[in-house]
């Protein structure tokens, strides 16, 4: 993040979701196609299936109908041979137990009416034409026959639909045929009943397609539908399915009459299918929201662990020394992954302290070290100004200069601590400026401002000095007029601020910079740098030298340090 | 935040599968009710068009209820049955009506109120009515006219044994046989009658009408009962042979009388294709699938004589299919 890096690298979250997602929608609707397919096949064998039952259970009573008829004739016959009393009344008593027989008619060899039974009615004297009988037909035709339904037109004020059985009678008899006009009340009660699905249905032909019957007959007679019989006549028995309808067709056994049964692919098949369909649409979604789900919970098991170590490791980049571990729980992998960065963290943690300590050290050795070089450089400068007060009888100043010196040399030692008191820096300063101010024969003159409060603070020896050579060597060196050097205390806040400031010739930025970056090489000793460096180790970047100058003005060098006391940073 | 958004999402995605479900479930069709308003309940005519009616309503699964007044001239009832069918909360009215003018307030106040109106066999003035379904009144005149033209040579004098003046089916049947007549020049009408549309004054107004005028040798008779009225008396008066009656409809009576020689011709219409195909006009009305739908609908009419009496096509059109 910090270094830029643009992620490009998708989520786990999406790429697990996306594709467990993905996966199971199509295997789903590949199984959902599959099975709706099978489904819709299996629902159309079923539709034909269960029209082609209804329809040979209907094509069965109708047979059966049929075949009672069939017997009811014989008795009819066998009757006829009998007196006329017995005869009347065994046909009166046939059509009191069939009410669905309109009327028994017998006809001569010339095709005349010659008698009719029917329980109330009698026929007309004349009758216009007689639709239940048909002589050529039953000429030609020889055995027994059923006609087409047509209208009983043999009464006055009654003209029911019937459909007439007509049988030749043996030799011997009277009469050459006889007739049973049937009304449909038996018939209908067979088919009008029988329901494939809610609008699915039966109903009668013969051979030729010729509707014998039908539920919605007078539909059909009023034109406001038609059956496309003809073309069912031409099929054999078996069932037929089209887009929209199935049909199936079964011929009544010993007879021309066929039953065909009509059933709606939409009713029987479609409806289901689409229920199923929206079922199954229903599943499919609830699998996938189940496996979006599932997926998503289980890429937030992984993910989310990952993330906070992630998430560890970057504020750890930020800022590695103030950084505590907490483990990271997830999946096994997750939790050895945060183990190895502990064993990092604190390997890394480690390692800088040591980084740190060693820097210390390298300065305090270093301090040490430029302590040794410049002593006896300044010892002999000192001790051959002191020589020649000596040779001059200047006792009293010699005095005062060895006794400088002396307290000079044992706060540098200090016992070998870095942190001294303030007022022992002060009386360290005090002291080599002196010697100095001896040396150069008084060509500047020192003034000390400090603040009694401070005095009982601590602060690293050796500060003020270097700072105060600086302003000797660059500063007053090269003055005509008298220099004057004053050194400042104050406290600011919670730090500690020294102030040396000069009236010297001032420094130019390039100096000030080459003073500070200066190394240890120098031979004026103790750099600036080092003291710089030295405040830094101890209490941080804040903290430090500030210098500022003024060509002809001066220099005024500001020292920041914390509010130091007793014992602290002692141990560092 | 990230969460959040996604829980949201599962969320919607949940409604919406629960929404689907539930509009896709809850679709259940309500069943509809039809006011069937006729003239009469009484004739062949009107049973059969409460049959046809019947079958419609049964195989759209909606509630119908057929109300008529007892005489064909009682428009008042008729209005009265109107207004009850829509306090009864009929949402559509098969209405045929018996007086084109007086019946046509009921209807709009109707129609006013909400419900479709769907007229059969007799129209009424109403600019509320969504489609008539019926003969063509015109045309069946104008065959009932040609029937006689054909069937008889020479002069016709003509006797017109009509119902309600204030029937819009009635009038326009007559006009369309007169301005045949006219047209042949060889038809002189010699009387026009309004009688009770029911058999027993239609009768006695006939044979009132031919001792007044016995050179009439044609009699126009304009509905079910003034054909079986007008049969009747030229059966009475015996004229079997010398007047040629042109009947509307099928009766037993006429079609006896078919028979016998009383009646000569018969204008049959379709009354069961009336009543099925105003209740089927009234449901798609009801449901919105009237898209297309006729103003005006014509069933079929045909010509029945002794010839053809008995051919499977007259039988389908006179007699009505009963399986009971």
């Amino acid at each position: 993040m910090k270094d830029g890096v643009s992620r490009t690298g998708l989520r786990i979250t999406t790429i697990l979701v996306s594709m467990v997602v993905g996966v199971v929608a199509v295997i789903l609707c590949c199984c959902i196609i599959l099975f709706l397919n099978r489904y819709r096949s299996a629902m159309v064998q079923s539709a034909r299936t269960s029209t082609a039952q209804a329809v040979s259970q209907v094509s069965n009573t109708v047979g059966s109908y049929l075949q009672g008829m069939n017997q009811a004739m014989s008795m009819v016959e066998w009757s006829l041979l009998e007196s006329d009393e017995d005869r009347d009344r065994m046909l009166t008593a046939f059509l009191i137990f069939r009410p669905d027989v309109v009327a028994v008619t017998g006809y001569s060899h010339s095709g005349e009416l010659m008698d009719c039974w029917c329980l109330d009615r009698e026929p007309r004297e004349n009758i216009y034409r007689n639709l239940s009988f048909d002589l050529e037909r039953a000429r030609s035709t020889g055995s027994s026959y059923m006609t087409a339904p047509h209208v009983e037109s043999i009464f006055e004020g009654y003209y029911p639909w019937v459909v007439t059985m007509t049988a030749p009678l043996e030799q011997g008899n009277s009469m050459a045929w006889v007739s049973l006009d049937l009304s449909f009340s038996s018939i209908s009660s067979y088919i009008n009943n029988v329901s494939i699905g809610q609008r699915g249905y039966c109903f009668l032909m013969d051979g030729e397609g010729g509707i014998v019957y039908h539920p919605q007959q007078q539909l059909l007679y009023a034109g406001l539908k038609t059956e496309n019989s003809a073309a069912l006549a031409a099929l054999e028995d078996g069932s037929y399915a089209d887009d929209t309808v199935i049909y199936a067709v079964t011929s009544v056994p010993d007879s021309d009459w066929r039953v065909v049964g009509v059933s709606y692919v939409d009713e029987l098949v479609n409806r289901n299918v689409s229920d199923m369909i929206r079922l199954t649409i229903l599943l499919g979604a609830a699998v996938l929201l189940a496996a979006l789900l599932t997926s998503w919970l289980l890429s937030r098991l992984l993910a989310q662990p990952l993330r906070a170590l992630a998430e560890a490791m970057g504020s750890f980049e930020r800022d590695a020394d103030h950084f505590t571990y907490r483990p990271v729980g997830g999946t096994r992998e997750v939790q050895e992954l945060s183990g190895s960065f502990r064993h990092m963290v604190l390997r890394i943690q480690q390692l800088m302290s040591t980084v740190r300590e060693e820097e210390i050290n390298l300065r305090k050795t270093e301090l040490k070290a430029l302590q040794a070089q410049i002593n006896p450089h300044f010892l002999y400068n000192t001790l051959d100004s002191i020589a020649w007060m000596c040779e001059q009888g200047r006792n009293a100043d010699a005095v005062k200069m060895v006794h400088a010196l002396a307290r000079l040399f044992r706060i540098s030692i200090s016992k070998g601590h870095e942190l001294i008191p303030i007022s022992k820096e002060i009386q360290h300063a005090e002291s080599y400026l002196q010697i100095q101010k001896y040396r150069y024969k008084n060509q500047f003159t020192y003034e000390f401002d400090v603040d009694p409060a401070c005095l009982d603070y601590y602060c690293n020896k050796i500060t003020l000095q270097p700072i105060i050579e600086n302003a000797i060597n660059h500063g007053l060196d090269l003055l005509v007029e008298e220099g004057r050097i004053t050194v400042q205390v104050r406290q600011d806040g919670e730090d500690i601020v020294f102030t040396v400031r000069d009236n010297g010739v001032g420094m130019s930025r390039e100096l000030i910079e080459s003073i500070l970056e200066q190394g240890p090489k120098d031979r004026t000793g103790i750099g600036i740098r080092n003291v710089n460096d030295r405040l830094q180790i101890y209490f941080g970047k804040q903290y430090g030298l500030h210098i500022t100058s003024e060509p002809d003005v001066g220099t005024c060098v500001e020292i920041r340090m914390p509010k130091i006391q007793e014992g602290e940073y002692e141990d560092k | 935040m990230r969460i959040n958004r996604v829980s949201a999402l599962l969320a919607a995605l949940l409604f919406t599968l629960l929404l689907g479900g539930c509009s896709s479930s809850g679709e259940y069709s309500r069943q509809h009710t039809v006011a069937l308003v006729a003239k009469s309940t009484q004739t062949e005519f009107w049973l059969s068009v409460f049959a046809g009616a019947e079958a419609a309503a049964a195989e759209y699964n909606m509630k119908l209820s057929i109300i008529g007044p007892e005489t064909e001239e009682d428009y008042e009832t008729q209005n009265l049955m109107v207004a009850q069918a829509v306090e009864d909360g009929a949402e559509a009215i098969v209405f045929s009506a018996i007086d084109y003018e007086n019946n046509a307030s009921a209807i709009d106040q109707a129609a006013k109120a909400g419900v479709k109106i769907v007229a059969i066999d007799s129209g009424v003035a109403s600019q509320m009515v969504c489609t008539y379904i019926g003969t063509d009144n015109y045309a069946a005149g104008e065959m009932a006219a040609q029937a006689a033209l054909d069937r008889v040579e020479g002069k016709l004098k003509v006797g017109v044994v009509n119902y309600d003046i204030s029937s819009a089916n009635g009038q326009q049947r007559q006009q369309g046989a007169l301005d045949v007549l006219e047209e042949s020049g060889r038809a002189e009408i010699v009387s026009v009658i309004n009688t009770l549309a029911d058999a027993e004054p239609a009768r006695d107004d006939t044979v009132e009408m031919l001792n007044l005028f016995p050179e009439i040798n044609v009699l126009l008779a304009f509905n079910e009962p003034t054909s079986v009225g007008a049969a009747q008396a030229v059966e009475e008066l015996g004229l079997s042979d010398t007047v040629f009656l042109v009947g509307f409809d099928s009766n037993v009576e006429t079609v006896d009388g078919l028979q016998e020689g009383s009646v000569d011709a018969l204008i049959v219409q379709n009354p069961y294709a009336m009543g099925y195909l105003g209740v089927e006009s009234a449901y798609r009305l009801l449901t919105g699938q009237d898209a297309g739908m006729e103003r005006v609908v014509d069933t079929s009419t045909q010509t029945v004589d002794r010839d053809n009496l008995f051919t499977m096509d007259s039988q389908k059109v006179l007699f009505a299919f009963n399986s009971g």
